[in-house]
């Protein structure tokens, strides 16, 4: 048969009894794409409070049913008031994480001073939209305190367009966890409003976790560590990794 | 677009101290259109076992017919009402029947289970594949939200209340991130003495 003729001498007599391939059911003549695209997976979660905003992301990057990283951090540092964090193809999004880092310190030199949370906000989306046409396959949540000393979340798709939230979830785990945060946070289909706690930093770090927790539980992209960005008003940003599940 | 997103749907049961809680959307629609806001998907087997039914619409009304005709045969020949555990046998049982061209339905089966009527939930996928959990399980168009949330907020042995609760919170938060799933919900409590159910007002969108 066709199928023996690529294989090695080993493989040759156990061939036959090998499942076709999906090559094979499409027939002789098909082309081979290329996806210039992969899902490095992961999950990352931003939630901000009155004067803080905190955004999280699990470390670990895989590629199919492998994992390539238990360590990678897909958080980073823009300014000392911003942070962004990225879902998505690993290629993508460190490349555009290293774009945004140059153009902050162009700004710095031009303007003397760093850009405020929701001129970085409007920058990435112009960023992105850029490349509308071939797009960075990369899902981000921005989180940071604006110029009124208030924690701010921004919320994109692959494309730049965004828009400011209380909180929101991206990547392979965000179908698992943004309904958690809107019964959570939202309090939505609740009808005692009125009795809402204001978030402190502590409560949301442990709601954080807890969610991370159970998102690792289902999702197998997401676990290894996690990485807890907390940006408040007049403080130094700090950043915590702790452990999720390694299976 | 898959075949079991063409109606929509979703459902969660969980299990609770000396109880079980199934619950579900109530909507029927076609893709983007919503023709009812009263379909429930889960369906009273016996007075110790519920199933839901979620998928395509018109397995979700053939297979509970099947199985319906399956208990009255049952329970004729046998003197006895069929337990849980035989119904979800009997469900795996049909739908692997037509393996090579199946139902497109992934039930959930919701009881309590013996004389002691220990709580009892199992799913299974399209051709009845059984899977068997101590906490809860999901089915449905939502499921990844519905794993998301119940993942968080369960808890062993909760009350028949505080498992109403839960299964409620969690069914709603679920079905109202998903197009295809909502327009309230419709959530069962199943205890020895009695069965109450209750409907839910959700995003009507």
């Amino acid at each position: 048969t066709t199928r023996t003729h690529n294989r090695g001498q080993m493989e040759s007599r156990t061939a036959i009894f090998s499942a076709p391939t999906a090559a094979d059911a499409a027939g002789p003549r098909t082309r081979h794409g290329f996806s210039p695209y992969v899902n490095n997976g992961g999950t990352v979660l931003g939630i901000c409070g009155s004067d803080f905003a905190i955004v999280a992301g699990d470390t670990r990057l895989s590629e199919g049913y492998s994992i390539s990283s238990r360590t990678y951090t897909k958080v980073i540092q823009l300014t000392d008031t911003t942070v962004l964090a990225t879902a998505g193809m690993q290629a993508d999004f460190h490349t555009l994480h290293k774009v945004l880092l140059t153009r902050v310190r162009q700004y710095e030199d031009d303007h003397g001073h760093q850009p405020s949370t929701p001129a970085l906000a409007q920058l990435l989306s112009v960023i992105l939209y850029s490349r509308r046409f071939f797009p960075y396959y990369a899902f981000n949540v921005l989180g940071g305190v604006d110029d009124d000393g208030k924690g701010c979340v921004f919320s994109y798709d692959a494309v730049g367009s965004f828009e400011r939230v209380q909180y929101s979830a991206s990547g392979t785990g965000h179908e698992l966890v943004q309904p958690l945060m809107d019964q959570q946070i939202g309090w939505k289909d609740q009808r005692a409003t009125a009795l809402k706690p204001v978030l402190s930093v502590e409560a949301t770090v442990d709601l954080l976790k807890d969610t991370f927790a159970s998102a690792s539980e289902r999702d197998i992209y997401t676990g290894d560590y996690l990485d807890i960005c907390v940006v408040q008003a007049g403080k130094k940003i700090s950043i915590e990794r702790c452990e999720l599940k390694f299976d | 677009m898959s075949i079991l997103e063409y109606n929509g749907g979703s459902v969660l049961a969980m299990k609770g101290k000396n109880c079980v809680v199934i619950g579900s959307d109530t909507r029927y629609g076609l893709q983007a259109q919503t023709i009812a806001t009263d379909f429930p998907k889960t369906f009273k087997m016996t007075d110790q076992c519920y199933v839901g039914l979620v998928g395509l619409a018109t397995d979700v009304q053939t297979i509970r017919e099947r199985l319906q005709f399956r208990l009255k045969l049952y329970s004729l020949k046998e003197e006895r009402e069929m337990e849980p555990v035989v119904v979800g046998n009997v469900i795996s049982s049909i739908l692997y029947e037509r393996r090579f061209g199946p139902y497109f339905v992934e039930p959930v089966v919701a009881g309590l289970q013996g004389p002691e009527k220990k709580p009892y939930i199992c799913a299974m996928d399209l051709i009845g594949a059984p899977v068997f959990a101590d906490d809860f399980v999901v089915s449905g168009t939502s499921a990844q939200a519905l794993y998301g949330l119940a993942e968080t907020l369960y808890k062993p042995d909760m009350d028949e209340e505080d498992l109403f609760e839960t299964v409620s919170q969690c069914l709603l938060a679920a079905v109202n991130r998903d197009a295809v799933s909502g327009w309230g919900a419709s959530v069962t409590i199943i205890t020895p003495d009695r069965i109450i159910t209750r409907t839910l007002k959700g995003r009507h969108d």
